[in-house]
């Protein structure tokens, strides 16, 4: 099964057209930044990362040929300065900066080679700041954003109280009318009961050691 | 033409006497070759890249990017992009081999450099990239000088393919690699049957209309036909000495990717 998935994604080149999307859009957001992302300190250094969820790595290089400096992304293993393994979900709170050290605690992340890179590149990515409703209005107009984005919102609105419905609704037919899982009252009686027991359990342990040490004074 | 016909065997290519080679379909002198292929590339080099982006609906840089991604390229590599044309995959290892590597975009065609040099002097790409005029068969660097060679969609235009592997495998450094990018034969006979329709009934049309050339592009479908297939390839660059040859079929076999070492 991995193998045949392997074969698609190799066959239909999945990853080539994610790392070329990816390299258009770093690119275009550096470009767009309104503060000032320098790469300097990045140039020819390559981070690499292994994500649990992808077949393949992913390897940002920060190239020193072309003005301005540029992200090239590839799948390329031969060279990485520092390498990330980490899955999807881990992705977002690696944006800051001092997260790094936390998430390799919490064995959210493997690191392996320099920390610093991958500090470096969370740094940049902390500070891209793209007005991305005035960059849209720029090639469609003022309106057709204004109106564009107010249609996002109420999108994302309904989105979100479908989701909240959904949720609603799935937990009403699985706690109550199906019974398949026990309600937050019942759990808080059942752990009422267990703290109940332990305590009676804790007295009858005192008194049969009480027990025990009287027996064997006499 | 029917596409069985069209494939033909290393033996028929072989059954060619030895002062003639093909020229898309036509059988020539071989000494011809190289002058009525450079007709083809000075007519097609203005237009290539719209061409290419029109004919592969754009699926030629996802092939050019798998090349970059199996080729190991590192910071510092010496990299020889022959038949290199407008310059695709020369952008990308200037990037990656950065300042203290070189890449060599060399093709034998003056009309194809230019355009090349003058796209890639308009993305910025100035600093690592050398151009040279070369012909594959007789390639004018030192033995033992590239970490890798590529060469994408040109060997099939070249006029004795056996003797560009072997030159390309001189230069290459022991540990190096050459990878060959072209066109090849499609894995499904029914995507084959597609195929052989769009190349010999749209293609030359398209070509008509965008380049104003469809001779040149009834010469593109019949050169990638006449060209050897997957494992004919491989047979040749073993023979070249090359060693862990193998290939990866790109899009059904439509393109296939070929890799060889020397050691």
């Amino acid at each position: 099964m991995a193998t045949a998935l392997s074969k698609i994604t190799s066959s239909l080149m999945i990853s080539q057209v994610l790392t070329s999307t990816l390299e258009v859009v770093i690119n275009k957001t550096l470009t767009l930044s309104a503060n000032n992302t320098s790469l300097e300190k990045l140039t020819q250094k390559t981070l690499m990362l292994e994500l649990e969820e992808l077949g393949f790595p992913l390897s940002f290089s920060v190239c020193n040929t072309t003005e301005p400096t540029q992200v090239v992304v590839t799948t390329l293993t031969e060279h990485a300065d520092c390498t990330i393994n980490t899955s999807i979900s881990t992705l977002r709170e690696l944006k800051a900066e001092q997260q790094i050290t936390e998430l390799i605690k919490q064995n959210k992340l493997d690191l392996t080679g320099d920390i610093k890179i991958a500090q470096q590149f969370a740094s940049v990515a902390e500070n891209l700041d793209v007005d991305w409703q005035s960059e849209l209005a720029n090639h469609i107009g003022d309106i057709p954003t204004h109106k564009l984005i107010q249609l996002g919102k109420r999108i994302s609105a309904k989105l979100q109280f479908a989701s909240k419905q959904i949720n609603a609704d799935a937990s009403e037919y699985i706690v109550h009318e199906k019974r398949l899982v026990v309600t937050r009252s019942q759990i808080d009686q059942f752990n009422h009961q267990v703290a109940e027991m332990n305590e009676q359990v804790d007295e009858l342990e005192q008194r049969i050691s009480q027990l025990i040490n009287r027996k064997t004074n006499q | 033409m029917p596409a069985s016909e069209q494939n033909q065997s290393p033996d028929k290519q072989n059954s060619l006497p030895d002062d003639t080679t093909h020229f898309g379909y036509k059988t020539i002198d071989k000494e011809d070759k190289v002058s009525m292929v450079a007709g083809v590339f000075h007519s097609v080099a203005k237009q290539y890249d719209v061409m290419n982006d029109l004919m592969s609906f754009g699926v030629h840089r996802l092939w050019k990017r798998f090349t970059i991604d199996a080729s190991g390229v590192r910071p510092g590599n010496a990299v020889l992009d022959l038949a290199g044309g407008t310059g695709d995959l020369t952008a990308k290892f200037s990037q990656l081999v950065g300042k203290e590597g070189k890449v060599i975009l060399a093709d034998i065609n003056s009309s194809m450099l230019n355009v090349g040099r003058d796209k890639l002097r308009d993305k910025g790409l100035v600093r690592n990239i050398e151009y040279v005029q070369a012909n594959a068969q007789y390639l004018p660097f030192e033995d033992n000088t590239f970490d890798i060679v590529t060469i994408a969609f040109g060997l099939r235009n070249v006029t004795d393919k056996d003797m560009a592997l072997r030159s390309i495998y001189r230069v290459l450094k022991p540990g190096g690699r050459l990878l060959v990018l072209e066109f090849s034969k499609p894995e499904y006979e029914l995507l084959n049957k597609a195929y052989d329709f769009y190349s010999f009934n749209i293609l030359p049309k398209m070509g008509e209309l965008v380049a104003k050339d469809g001779d040149s592009y009834q010469y593109l479908a019949e050169s990638i036909r006449m060209h050897p297939d997957q494992e004919t390839l491989k047979v040749m660059m073993d023979d070249a000495g090359f060693e862990q040859t193998s290939f990866k079929n790109l899009t059904g076999g439509v393109v296939a990717l070929h890799k060889g070492y020397k050691f």
